[in-house]
């Protein structure tokens, strides 16, 4: 898992997996033929399944959060530095790159639960997915722990 | 009963759903209506289907298999036509259309790919490369109150994330694209700023998959890419 955090990675997957199917939700809802005269049932909760909302980039809003997220980073970073700078020689290399290692990742991680951990979604019934994030990725941690 | 409709194949299609249900509790049962050029696969369309898992886990798993064993149109999920008749009629009447439509991505499979990059990282990055931005961040962590250099900020962050997502987007098609026959790029995403399909030939899937490798490569650490696929083309049909 680490593995695939540290570098970018392909992940090539079946699309009649379950595993995926959230990942390709999009495809089978929004794409595909369609037969004119015919309709396409109502269905209840469709929308609700379409979490991952599109994203305006140039907006106040969006502003506001890339300030604010920026300003964190800066005070993490800061924190952390000093850390490993006075941790004695004999530890250093572990709780050294330890630290570093999980600085760096938790959001690579974070990354790769999102896209991974929407095909654990797809294990649930989808129309009761609440577009909570945070869910899914610790849904799906726990699930890889297994 | 209302018919709902899962694919339509050329007439020569091999047609083989054994094992496999249709949509709906119970599942419905997978049936095959014929004309002469044209076949389409088909369910009693439940009363009130909705995007369940099973639901969509039937409509995938039919276009899958029809997927392997020759060429299909796949149907957006939840498409119901008002009985079979009616879909024969749509058969008959859209015959050369549906049949271009099938030549066209005979022997192709659809890829997805999605990619996303860790937020913290790119920060890191932007903050690191511009004086301007380092010294808005300074003046608005000391001073909560300073709105405008706030806004500033963010303005500026914004448009570093955007011109680096928009560049590797671009590379991302510009060295793909040519593998394969087509290609259309979705909308972005909370978690994805590059969702995109790719029509490609079955027998170009090995070079496909090369592709994605060396542009995974050529954009080192920080993105995350994924690969979604072979698929049926519903992008492309």
């Amino acid at each position: 898992m680490s593995v695939m955090a540290q570098s970018p990675t392909t992940a090539p997957s079946q699309g009649g997996n379950s595993g995926t199917l959230y990942d390709v939700l999009e495809l089978i809802l929004d794409r595909g033929l369609v037969i004119d005269a015919f309709v396409r049932v109502s269905l209840v909760g469709i929308e609700i399944l379409k979490v991952d909302v599109r994203v305006v980039v140039a907006s106040v809003d969006t502003y506001l959060r890339f300030a604010e997220a920026c300003n964190r980073l800066d005070l993490e970073s800061g924190r952390k530095a000093p850390t490993q700078l006075t941790d004695i020689v004999g530890e250093t290399t572990e709780s050294g790159a330890k630290g570093k290692t999980k600085g760096a990742l938790s959001g690579a991680v974070e990354a790769v639960g999102q896209t991974l951990g929407r095909g654990r979604k797809g294990d649930e019934e989808p129309e009761s997915a609440d577009g909570d994030g945070k869910k899914t990725t610790s849904r799906r941690s726990a699930a890889r722990e297994e | 009963m209302s018919t709902y409709v899962y694919a339509i194949t050329p007439a020569d299609h091999p047609l083989r759903l054994e094992g496999l249900h249709g949509v709906g509790e119970p599942a419905g049962e997978l049936r095959v209506l014929k004309t002469d050029a044209l076949g389409a696969v088909v369910s009693d369309a439940p009363e009130d289907l909705r995007a369940k898992r099973r639901d969509l886990m039937a409509h995938q798993s039919v276009l899958s298999r029809l997927l392997d064993e020759g060429t299909a149109l796949p149907m957006r999920f939840g498409l119901v036509g008002p009985d079979d008749g009616q879909v024969l009629a749509a058969l008959d009447e859209r015959r050369d259309e549906y049949g271009k439509r099938l030549k066209e991505i005979d022997g192709c499979v659809e890829y997805h790919v999605k990619v996303s990059r860790d937020e913290a990282d790119m920060l890191r990055e932007i903050v690191a490369e511009s004086a301007e931005i380092r010294e808005l961040n300074e003046v608005t962590r000391e001073r909560p109150e300073a709105h405008t250099e706030r806004l500033r900020l963010g303005e500026l962050i914004s448009r570093e994330v955007r011109t680096r997502q928009d560049a590797v987007a671009e590379s991302v098609v510009t060295h793909l694209a040519p593998v394969g026959l087509g290609h259309r790029v979705g909308s972005a995403t909370a978690s994805h700023f590059l969702n995109v399909s790719f029509l490609v030939k079955r027998d170009e899937a090995a070079a496909f998959a090369r592709a994605v490798d060396e542009e995974v490569e050529r954009q080192g650490a920080g993105y995350v890419v994924s690969l979604h696929g072979p698929l049926p083309p519903y992008s492309f049909v």
